[in-house]
């Protein structure tokens, strides 16, 4: 009988994802003078600022609770929310607390929204990192190491710890524990889907956002801990999916509970990837930026703003549904977002030829009615209990 | 590698609505028609739908000679996956489709009238669902409107169907919005028309909507009409008159337990879950033993 212990994490938790004040970055600067850097979805090396003593803060949008104000004044109406929602955020004071904000290569519009931030905010750290999409070590890894070289000047000129190759080997250790769980979670849902619902499995990678990896980790094990002891959950008879589309721009809260009331467990995801966008420890030993590069390089998930050079667009996709069980695909994409709705008539044919069954709905992340797509992912659920593999009645 | 599972299971269906909760038990033998063991409706009026859901679950299996360990797959249809006790929950359209089958095995479509939403489902013999259209936020076509109406005119929803058939002289009504409608109504009383006018004119209206949602979604062949309003006499005679009138490819029908087909449907297919996982080899710790 563990259900509290869960709730209490979950709790916890899922305060810090609904502070957009972002409260819990404050005070870690009031407690500890150090810098905090934000950074925008989906990948940034998070070792290498806390190897610096900075904390890294995840911005991911402003979600569903945000109002819209100055915001839409910046970008057209057939570009997603997430620069929208940011940038609302960035004028309206809450993130004053960050000195310096990061973005990772994804789209044109987040390049574009690093643009308005050097305009926007001249005083602070601004920076478009731009990642390889050459995978050779003489090519994209020298590029790679140049940038996080530079990433690492950047943030001692403003007031962080010089790049330490120890601190840094010692960060890796932690981040390496820190994926190891989350990766943990992420099979254990596979097993067992009841024990590790989604919504709460976002919310605890949500909270890793905000914390620093130490906490994070107390985060990660305590909820581990919690639901591997549960006895009280029980399965429900409802289909397995595999949910894709969802990297930049998150869904809306709401919309996750949806998906899984309308009778799916979710068994793989690509919510908050930052946890989990290097799939193995990065290797601790030997020169440790050059491990955080080759990591890159070598281990990164794929991804649609991520250059496939061997394999066909969508493969991954199949091999993931094998991998993780699912009977289907939910393609849950932003609107307007190019990265995933690009990529995703490839997808569509890669699973379409393996038999897998799929849908596809579109969101932006301050949707707040979800009634059509519940119908949608429940019906869908039907077809994959009542009508796959066997004729009914 | 498959499971053992007894040829015949108990299963039940709940059914939470947005005015009543339907619950129903069933025998289902492997081979042979299941049963219906007990089947009640209760409307929700101001209380918790899961408390109604609750009291309603019990008042079955105590009246089926049932405990809850009996029963090997509870299935939810409507809002009943807010109910933490189910086992796998389906939707609407599908738990209709189904047991719209079992109510009538002729029928190849249904057209659910409830208290929110009017959905026409076509479906194929082995009740998999081919097509659906559902009305959209406009209440007009729905349970709530005609509420409403019994509500200006001072009448109940069960005396509706009996005035309605009294009509001689159908007042038109709005057929476009309930707000409309329903002034339209209004203005009829203070012009002194009849109650059986008054609602023969609204039985029309909706029989139109009706009529439209079926053709849209290409219905064939027998229709059952099922949820709440299946009972109402005035509204099947308005519908057949209506279809016959526009000579409709259709075939109108109801059942004396057609307000039951969603948890009808959400039980049969229980019992189907039941089977097919076993055949997996899946274990989802389901009772399967009666």
């Amino acid at each position: 009988m563990t259900t509290e212990r869960i709730d209490e994490v979950v709790q916890r938790a899922e305060q810090l994802f609904r502070d957009l004040e972002f409260r819990s970055v404050r005070k870690w600067k009031d407690e500890t003078g150090g810098l905090a850097v934000g950074y925008m979805p989906i990948y940034i090396p998070t070792e290498l600022l806390h190897a610096q003593g900075v904390l890294a803060v995840g911005i991911l949008g402003g979600g569903d609770e945000l109002e819209i104000i100055r915001g839409d004044a910046y970008y057209q109406s057939y570009i997603c929310h997430i620069p929208r929602s940011t940038i609302e955020l960035g004028l309206n004071g809450a993130l004053d607390c960050l000195d310096g904000m990061l973005f990772p290569a994804i789209c044109d519009v987040i390049r574009n929204l690093s643009g308005m931030w050097k305009m926007q905010f001249p005083d602070k750290l601004v920076r478009y990192l731009d990642v390889p999409q050459d995978f050779d070590p003489e090519i994209g890894g020298r590029f790679w190491r140049f940038e996080l070289e530079e990433l690492a000047r950047e943030l001692t000129a403003r007031g962080a710890r010089p790049y330490d190759a120890e601190a840094l080997r010692e960060s890796i250790t932690l981040h390496n524990r820190n994926r190891a769980i989350v990766r943990e979670l992420y099979a254990l849902r596979q097993r067992e889907p009841w024990k590790v619902p989604t919504h709460e499995l976002y919310l605890i990678q949500r909270a890793g956002l905000v914390i620093p990896p130490e906490e994070f980790e107390q985060v990660l094990v305590e909820y581990r801990d919690a639901v591997r002891a549960d006895q009280v959950r029980t399965p429900k008879d409802q289909a397995r999916v595999l949910l894709t589309g969802s990297f930049c721009e998150q869904p809306p809260f709401g919309l996750i509970k949806t998906l899984e009331r309308s009778g799916c467990y979710i068994v793989d995801d690509d919510f908050v990837q930052v946890h989990r966008w290097i799939v193995r420890d990065v290797e601790t030993t030997g020169d440790p930026l050059q491990n955080l590069v080759m990591a890159f390089l070598e281990d990164s998930i794929e991804s649609p703003t991520r250059y496939i050079a061997e394999r066909a667009k969508g493969q991954d996709l199949v091999d993931r549904v094998a991998a993780s069980g699912a009977e289907g695909v939910l393609f849950c994409a932003p609107s307007f977002c190019d990265p995933a709705l690009l990529d995703q008539p490839m997808a569509v044919a890669a699973i379409e030829k393996a038999g897998i069954p799929w849908t596809a709905f579109k969101y932006a992340e301050n949707n707040g009615q979800f009634q059509v797509i519940r119908e949608q992912a429940g019906t869908f659920s039907d077809s994959i209990k009542l009508w796959s593999g066997e004729v009914a009645v | 590698m498959s499971q053992d599972v007894p040829r015949t299971l108990k299963t039940a269906g709940v059914d939470v609505g947005s005015s009543s909760v339907k619950v129903a038990l069933m025998v289902d033998t492997e081979g042979e028609r299941a049963q219906l063991v007990s089947g009640q409706s209760e409307r929700i009026g101001r209380r918790d739908p899961i408390q109604v859901a609750e009291g309603l679950y019990q008042d079955c299996l105590q009246e089926a000679g049932w405990t809850r360990e009996d029963v090997s797959y509870v299935a939810t249809t409507g809002e009943g996956d807010m109910l933490e006790w189910h086992t796998g929950h389906f939707y609407g359209m599908t738990t209709h489709a189904r047991g719209g089958l079992y109510l009538d095995p002729e029928a190849r479509a249904i057209v659910d009238i409830g208290a929110l939403h009017t959905r026409a489902v076509v479906m194929d013999e082995s009740a998999k669902v081919l097509g659906y259209r559902m009305t959209s936020q406009c209440a007009s076509g729905s349970g709530q409107f005609l509420e409403n109406i019994c509500r200006y005119l001072g009448i109940t929803i069960d005396e509706i169907g009996p005035l309605s058939l009294q009509s001689d002289d159908p007042e038109r009504c709005s057929s476009v919005c309930a707000v409309l409608a329903e002034t339209d109504v209004i203005n009829m009383v203070s012009r002194g028309i009849s109650a059986p006018n008054i609602i023969r004119g609204i039985h029309q209206s909706m029989s139109g909507r009706y009529l439209r949602l079926l053709a849209s979604a290409k219905a064939r062949g027998v229709v059952l009409v099922t949820g709440g309003l299946s009972r109402d006499v005035g509204i099947m005679r308005s519908l057949q008159e209506s279809a016959d009138e526009q000579k409709t490819p259709i075939q109108l029908r109801s059942h004396p337990q057609s307000v039951l087909a969603g948890a009808l449907g959400a039980a049969l297919w229980g019992a189907f879950r039941v089977r097919k996982l076993a055949t997996q080899g899946v274990s989802l710790s389901l009772k399967t033993a009666v």
